[in-house]
Order: structure tokens, then C-alpha cells, then sequence
């Protein structure tokens, strides 16, 4: 008696966990996202549809950004560690730079592989861009001239040749960007909004939960 | 009486005492940095952030006029988000009230140093900042370059 009590109380409570993880199940974003071609940190062309059958975070950012770039992928090379290597192979870091004028591919590498050499590095055209921008609403603003600085004698360009344009000023322009982290599923569609304040645990899980989909 | 005597002389104590108290909290406010740190850049980065914060510890407000660094240009920004945008803003004379603090920390207020040179930036290195307040005066703050594990 008490054996079958505790079968069926066992049952109930499987249920109840069931039904929770069916409420949980994550929405589409449906107008947030599609396909589009960017180059990747080799210099090589790619097309988003090439992360297909893999679950990936794509957010927007640019290396000179010293505050919230460096400290959301940070907080991403958290929660990638939290996953197995099994589930990392299945698992896509997507940083697009908003910046692709300074963000070369070469440069990109070198700053995505500062904190984990596993994510993808996004550069192109300022169209590619922009439009990759346009497809996941998110925006971009260069910052005023008062924010902007001279970086003279940081950028190694090579020396022009006529005397009138050296004086040109170089400048390394500082931007307000979304902050965004875009949760894509399997098969390319949004299916999550995230931040870098979400608690890695919740995210990890939505990610386990879009890997085992 | 001998007790009418001590009770005198204790109620002198605290008038004194409260004048003491009154003439040294009008005269200064105590400004204290504490767990002051600088994010290791990467290689082609030409900033990188400082974190920390600023104590005043006395009892009248004191404001931040300036702040220099030899090793780059540096300014008191604030990362604001507003409908899913951050942007930094430049924030300049700011003012920290009586026993109150200004935390700086990643999204928030930051120190932003600019047009680095990554190699004096990296992991291990000291940086000294000069804080010029107001009332204070400058002082000068040592902070070691660390790894980004925020
Ligand atoms: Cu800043």
C-alpha cells in the first residue's frame, strides 16, 4: 500500500517537473535575426548559415570599447567554461564588431583570443555590418568628437606619401552599441534575449536546454 | 556634593567634547581609495578600464577635478544603458558626499585609460594615478594590471 502510494506520488512529481519544462521551453524572436555573410578572423568569407547545427550567442561590440566588451566576454568565456567539452563543440561564441574600419580580421583574432580562442570573431564591409545590425535591430553610434581620441601613435599606418594628408588626424573613435546577447538555436532562429548580468547557471541551461532540442 | 562635583565635571567633558567633535568636522573631508584595479589589456586594445572605490570618509563633500596618468590619457566615465544601448559617458567634477563612496565597477563608473600602449598594460604591471579632489588635493594611487577574471 504504502509502496503504491509512493510509486504514484513519484509519478505526480514527475509529471509536475514535466509540465514546468515544457512552460519553460524558449519562444522564437520571429524578425530578430536571418541569414547574412561576414569574414571571419581569418579573412575568410562566411555566411551565418555555416553555424548551422549549432547553438550560438551572438553579440555586437568593438575592441577599443574598455568597459562593457571586455567584461561581456568575460562573462562569456564564464559561461562557455561551465559547459563539457561535448556541449562546447556544440556551442558558438559570435562577437560582430561595429567597428570594422579599426577591427580587422587579424586585429579581432588577437583580441577574441584574449579570452578564448573558441569564439568567432565577425569583421566585413561597413554594409555587411550594417546590415547584420539591421537584421538583429540592434544599433550603433559613433560618440561625439569630445569622446573621440587621437591615436597617433598607437595605430601602425603605413606612412603616406604625400605630406598634406599625414597631417590628417587618426582617430579611434569611441561608440554606443546594444549590448544584446542573442540566443540562437540550431537551426539560425532567435530564441532568447539575454544580458550580461543574466546568471550564468539560467543561461547555461537555456543553451543545454536548445542543445538537447 | 562631591557627587554634584563629578556630575559637573562630566557634563564640562562632553560640552568640550562636542565642540572638539564640531570644530574637526567642519574642517575636513577623508578621502580613501580602496581595491583599485586595472583590466590587462589585449594586445591591440588602446584602452582598458580601472576599477575601485572612492571613500570620503569625513564629514563635508569634496569634489574630483581631475585625474592624470602618465602612462595614458584617462577619464572618469560612466557606462549607461539605456533601452538596450550602453553608452560611456564623461563624467567631470563629481562630487562624493560626506560618508559617502563612489563605486567604480564594469557597467558602471570606470576609470578609462586611452591610448595605451598595450605592453605597459599587461598582466603584473603597476600604474600610478594621480586623483586631484577639490579640498584634498592630488594623491596618488597604485594599481596592478590583472586578468580580466571580473
Ligand atoms: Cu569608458
Amino acid at each position: 500500500m504504502l509502496k503504491k502510494l509512493v510509486i504514484l506520488l513519484f509519478i505526480s512529481l514527475l509529471s509536475v517537473q514535466i509540465s514546468h519544462a515544457e512552460g519553460d521551453e524558449l519562444p522564437l524572436f520571429s524578425g530578430i535575426g536571418g541569414s547574412f555573410s561576414a569574414v571571419d578572423a581569418d579573412g575568410k568569407a562566411v555566411e551565418f548559415s555555416d553555424f548551422e547545427g549549432q547553438v550560438v550567442v551572438l553579440s555586437f561590440g568593438y575592441t577599443n570599447c574598455a568597459d562593457i566588451c571586455p567584461f561581456t566576454l568575460g562573462y562569456l568565456a564564464r559561461l562557455y567554461s561551465k559547459l563539457t567539452e561535448e556541449e562546447q563543440t556544440k556551442v558558438q561564441i559570435i562577437f560582430v564588431t561595429i567597428d570594422p574600419e579599426y577591427d580587422t580580421p587579424g586585429h579581432l583574432k588577437q583580441f577574441i583570443g584574449h579570452f578564448n580562442s573558441d569564439f568567432v570573431g565577425l569583421s566585413g564591409s561597413k554594409e555587411q555590418i550594417d546590415y547584420i545590425v539591421s537584421l538583429f535591430q540592434a544599433k550603433y553610434q559613433k560618440l561625439s568628437v569630445l569622446n573621440t581620441v587621437p591615436t597617433k601613435n598607437i595605430r601602425r599606418v603605413t606612412p603616406k606619401l604625400f605630406s598634406d594628408e599625414s597631417d590628417e588626424e587618426d582617430k579611434a573613435s569611441l561608440y554606443s552599441h546594444s549590448v544584446t546577447l542573442y540566443l540562437i538555436d540550431k537551426s539560425g532562429f532567435t530564441r532568447s534575449l539575454e544580458y550580461t548580468g543574466t546568471p550564468v547557471d539560467e543561461f547555461v541551461s537555456k543553451i543545454r536546454g536548445l542543445i538537447n532540442e | 556634593m562631591n557627587n554634584r562635583r563629578t556630575k559637573w565635571h562630566y557634563l564640562l567633558v562632553l560640552l568640550l567634547l562636542s565642540i572638539m567633535n564640531s570644530v574637526y568636522a567642519d574642517s575636513q573631508p577623508e578621502i580613501v581609495f580602496e581595491k583599485f584595479w586595472i583590466v590587462a589589456a589585449p594586445d591591440v586594445a588602446r584602452s582598458t578600464a580601472g576599477y575601485g572605490v572612492i571613500k570620503n570618509k569625513g564629514d563635508v563633500a569634496d569634489t574630483l577635478i581631475n585625474i592624470r596618468c602618465d602612462m595614458a590619457m584617462i577619464m572618469l566615465h560612466k557606462t549607461e544603458i539605456t533601452s538596450g544601448m550602453a553608452k560611456m559617458i564623461h563624467q567631470s567634477n563629481s562630487v562624493i558626499e560626506a560618508h559617502s563612496e563612489l563605486l567604480l565597477e564594469p557597467m558602471s563608473f570606470h576609470l578609462m585609460f586611452m591610448d595605451i600602449t598595450p605592453a605597459n598594460f599587461s598582466e603584473g604591471k603597476q600604474i600610478t594615478v594621480k586623483f586631484e579632489f577639490e579640498t584634498s588635493g592630488v594623491s596618488e594611487v597604485n594599481m596592478t594590471v590583472k586578468a580580466n577574471n571580473y
